[in-house]
């Protein structure tokens, strides 16, 4: 037996508890999370059909869980794994799955199928059956403490350009703040307005926040690849730095993968829960809006229309936040048809980083394509730069006339100007 | 043997059994006498030899229920062992000796090149679904309904008396719980396909050159060509018939008395039996007799070689608007590329 | 003799296997350890649990078009052989005679052939479709299709003896049957059980992340 093969196995088996069991005892393949699922309703091809994908589980599960493996390896009939079973599925749960959990959603006898995707991924990242790419960023993201390399200088220069332009002063490492805001690497490299959005926020409604030179990063590509241990050492450096400013909450930032590592995920891959409350943006922003901190003034004329993140609606339950944030703001909001917790991915996700799957998520974009032409919008409002980054890119290859906003900095730019001395 | 003996012996005791044909004349008794026979008379009456039925009074109230002997049930009695089972059986034998002669002088209808593995798809999972549940159902019906027309003559000389009773019950209760299903799956077969098999333009072309089978011409056809459409409403029409007379049948709640009940019995039989004939001849051109058409019922795709032979002007339209796929994305969109099974064992 | 067996020691046999094989998966699902979610629960999961149990006898309304046809015939099907299973005439007093000790009324002898009627018409489109969808097709196992080919020749059976006249097509149902309840424990029939916990498993993560699954 392969040291791979050996490895990947031990670690499903750690995988498998009463979910798992209940799960494949109870999936008769029915086939309906195919149609749950963009990358099988876009291309068609068969293997993309959700359940399929935690084949390398579910063999186990049946070879070594199930009554009928139990009655088979006693009679000495069973079927020992390949190193193949794992490793052919690769390409199927790094290149063919975002993660976006729509078929958990579906699945009429109620199996997290997303979920056992994941621990598939796990098990491959253990083994090291894992894109290059992605392995590649993850070990910068340890190396170097963010996967697109990162570091402490470059956001000292985003800062001193954002306090530049705004005028403000960019909190750094004020201990005993209340907020602990992080960023994560797209918003660092690609969407410095997303910085510049939360000073003039926060100054306008009086938050007490800080940035952390030593947790900056919110970034987890331990969650990307799957591997837990690594998404956990990504943790400990969130919690560590926000227990060294003994804030009381800590702020996701969109990054919807970010938000379920902290919120979700991080006190149980580091295996003990936080001294401090994680909010997603959202939520803080809605929260000051119904208080009344957050006054805002003019309206967007164009028809806009929402792109709900998979892992901060679907996966993290934030549905009516940005509702209530656009409704001021929006002269001319549409929904699109499948939208909240039937939304569909736009093929970003789990699959952005890996450049290998590039036409791939191309490929599964044409159904945010239909989904965004069906409503006539102008302009696309999400909250996640990793989504924001994949459909501009899927915007551009399609020459659509369709502009993509963050909904943070939409509202910084709406913020109602106050009184000179308040 | 024994009982053919014993039939001519109880006819020879009972001679006014064996001329069942003609009515008996009552008037003319011998000389001298008012009647033969008062209880004959009688006899004569309930075995309805008169011109008029003779409707009695029953303490049961329902239809027939006023008739003690029903005479023209011996006559569909005889009618159904005698000709039903014979011409079908003729028929059924005809069919398989036609299809098989056909077989040897023309073979397998080929495609002028091969096929080629470039695809269109045909039909969609729905319309494959509806046809499979059609088809089965079909054949459950007609294996059932034929044990039941010809068991007595072909199986009881084979299984004995014993088990086709057992036989002839189990086929019975299951061919009149089965049969509702066959006019659910016909109306099915009905709203899927009916838009793409209205005749058309072209089509009598079709009939004129005996659909390319005959000669070597090709014929041209669109979607379908003349010959599907034709079976497509024979299916239609005769299975219409057939569902309906089988409901009259199943269902005597409301009021059919016996001799319509023997007449739709007879029409069931024939129309069921001409579908049953027919299918067998569509089973054959569907599988064995035509290169390339079953993939189009079971992956639902086509090779576009054999769509622009057998359906020019549908192949034409596969063309222009470019809906031909590869040999390996056809692999891909149908499961047989890669990894193929479950337990995944490669396969290509 | 077969039939002594039949109604003897192999009812009795498929009866054990049956129930023991059904509460050793159960004990396997419930009793096993799960890791508690140290995260800060946003919503009930408990509420959520038996809500999901509920919810997912309904396809979400995005999906309807997509999946209208298994939805349809899945219906057919699971209605038409629950109805047979505990209200056909016979299975009533079988089950009255044999295991309960009581009965109950049976459905009218028509509702019993609609039943079936809708359980065979469900169980045949459901099983085409497996054949026929690619996406079905790759990902069903040989153990799908025993088990479906198990069910449908113990409908078959069952209908065959509807005369109730022949103790040989009787005891070919009730031998159906058998097979059919050994089986049962070891393939994804058992889905029949655990799709309570398998919903509520789930019901419970969304719930705690405060979605409505």
């Amino acid at each position: 037996m392969s040291e791979k093969l050996e490895k990947g196995l031990e670690v499903l088996r750690s995988e498998v508890d009463g979910k798992v069991k209940s799960f494949f005892s109870s999936c008769v393949n029915c086939g309906i999370c195919a149609e749950s699922c963009l990358f099988y309703t876009e291309t068609l091809d068969p293997r993309y059909t959700p359940i399929y994908k935690t084949e390398p589980l579910r063999k186990l599960w049946r070879n070594e869980y199930s009554l009928w493996g139990k009655f088979t390896s006693a009679i000495g009939f069973a079927k020992p794994m390949t190193e193949a079973d794992l490793s052919d599925w690769e390409e199927l749960v790094y290149d063919g799955c975002s993660m976006c959990g729509r078929c958990s959603m579906v699945c009429p006898v109620g199996v997290d199928i997303a979920g056992m995707i994941f621990k598939v991924k796990h098990a491959l990242s253990k083994a090291g059956i894992s894109p290059e790419g992605l392995v590649d960023a993850t070990q910068r993201a340890v190396d170097i403490g963010s996967p697109m390399g990162i570091t402490l200088k470059t956001v000292q220069a985003m800062i001193k350009h954002v306090e530049a332009d705004t005028g403000l002063k960019i909190p750094v490492d004020v201990e005993g703040a209340d907020y602990l805001a992080l960023l994560s690497s797209n918003e660092i490299a690609l969407y410095p307005e997303y910085l510049e959005s939360l000073a003039k926020i926060f100054d306008h409604a009086g938050v007490s926040w800080t940035l952390s030179s030593e947790a900056f990063e919110a970034t987890n590509s331990g969650l990307q690849i799957g591997n837990k241990t690594i998404a956990g050492q990504l943790v400990e450096r969130v919690v560590a730095g926000a227990e060294k400013l003994k804030v009381k909450t800590v702020i996701s930032p969109e990054c919807g993968h970010a938000y379920t590592a902290l919120r979700w995920e991080g006190p149980n891959f580091i295996g003990k829960a936080f001294s401090f409350k994680v909010v997603h943006i959202l939520e803080l922003l809605d929260e000051l809006q119904a208080a009344g901190r957050i006054k805002t003034s003019g309206k967007e004329a164009e028809r806009l229309t929402f792109h709900d993140p998979c892992s901060i609606v679907r996966r993290g339950g934030i549905d009516a936040q940005p509702r209530n944030l656009l409704q001021p703001i929006a002269e001319d909001f549409v929904e699109m048809a499948d939208h909240g917790n039937m939304n569909w991915c736009g093929g970003g996700g789990g699959v952005s980083t890996n450049e290998r799957a590039e036409q791939l998520k191309l490929t599964a974009f044409n159904r945010k394509k239909s989904q965004i032409e069906e409503t006539g919008a102008a302009a696309v409002v999400t909250a996640c730069s990793n989504c924001r980054m994949v459909m501009e890119e899927g915007v551009e290859t399609n020459e659509m006339d369709i502009e993509l906003l963050g909904l943070t900095e939409m509202i910084a730019a709406h913020l109602e100007d106050r009184p000179a001395g308040q | 043997m024994k009982i053919q003996t014993l039939l001519l012996l109880l006819c020879m005791m009972l001679p006014q059994f064996s001329q069942a044909d003609g009515p008996p004349k009552k008037q003319t008794y011998p000389e001298g006498l008012l009647s033969l026979n008062p209880g004959g008379e009688l006899w004569s009456d309930i075995r309805q030899r008169g011109d008029s039925v003779l409707d009695g009074t029953s303490q049961v109230k329902g239809v027939d229920s006023g008739i003690l002997i029903n005479a023209s049930g011996v006559e569909w009695a005889n009618f159904r062992v005698n000709e039903l089972t014979t011409y079908s059986s003729i028929a059924l034998a005809a069919v398989f000796v036609l299809i098989f002669l056909f077989f040897l002088i023309r073979g397998k209808v080929g495609i002028e090149g091969g096929l080629s593995g470039r695809m269109v798809k045909r039909f969609t999972d729905y319309e494959r679904i509806v046809h499979w549940t059609l088809a089965v159902v079909f054949l459950f019906l007609a294996i059932t309904g034929l044990i039941l027309l010809l068991g007595r003559p072909l199986l009881i000389p084979l299984f004995g008396k014993e088990v086709f009773s057992l036989l002839a019950s189990a086929s019975k209760e299951s061919h009149n719980l089965v049969g509702p299903l066959f006019l659910v799956s016909l109306l099915m077969m009905l709203f899927s396909f009916v838009r793409r098999n209205i005749y058309e333009k072209g089509d009598l072309t079709w009939l004129l050159k005996g659909g390319g089978f005959i000669g070597d011409g090709h014929v041209s056809g669109g979607f379908f060509n003349m010959g599907e459409k034709t079976w497509y409403w024979i299916v239609i029409l005769i299975g219409l018939v057939v569902s309906v007379t089988g409901l009259i049948l199943v269902m005597p709640i409301f009021g059919q008395g016996r001799i319509i009940m023997e007449i739709v019995h007879v029409i069931h039989v024939i129309c069921a039996l001409a579908l049953i004939v027919v299918s067998i001849g569509h089973m054959y051109m569907g599988s064995v007799g035509t290169e390339g058409t079953l993939e189009g019922m079971k992956t639902g795709y086509v090779d576009i070689n054999w769509a622009d032979a057998h359906h020019d002007r549908w192949g034409k339209e596969c063309h222009e608007k470019d809906l031909i796929i590869s040999a390996e994305e056809y692999d891909k969109l149908v499961g047989t590329s890669s990894v193929n099974e479950a337990d995944g064992s490669k396969t290509t | 003799m077969i039939e002594n067996l039949i109604d003897g020691p192999l009812w009795y046999l498929s009866l054990a296997v049956f129930s023991l094989g059904v509460l050793w998966q159960l004990a396997a699902i419930l009793f096993a350890s799960r890791k508690p979610d140290l995260s800060v629960a946003r919503g009930s999961a408990g509420s959520s649990a038996i809500k999901t149990v509920f919810s997912r006898f309904l396809p979400h309304r995005e999906m309807r078009a997509r999946i209208g046809i298994q939805y349809i015939a899945g219906y057919l099907f699971h209605l038409g052989l629950f109805a047979l299973l505990f209200f056909a005439a016979p299975h009533v007093l079988f089950l009255e005679e044999n295991l309960l000790g009581f009965g109950w009324t049976p459905m009218p002898h028509w509702a019993f052939i609609v039943s079936a009627q809708a359980a065979f018409l469900g169980l045949i489109i459901l099983w085409l479709r497996r054949l026929m969808n690619p996406a079905t097709r790759l990902i069903s196992t040989r153990d799908d299709h025993i088990a479906a080919l198990l069910t449908f020749v113990v409908m078959l059976t069952g209908c065959l003896a509807l005369l109730e006249e022949f103790t040989a097509l009787r005891l070919l149902h009730r031998f159906t049957v058998e097979l059919w309840l050994i089986y049962f424990p070891f393939s994804t029939l058992m889905h029949a059980f655990t799709f309570v916990p398998s919903r509520a498993f789930t019901g419970a993560w969304f719930g705690r992340r405060g979605v409505d699954a």
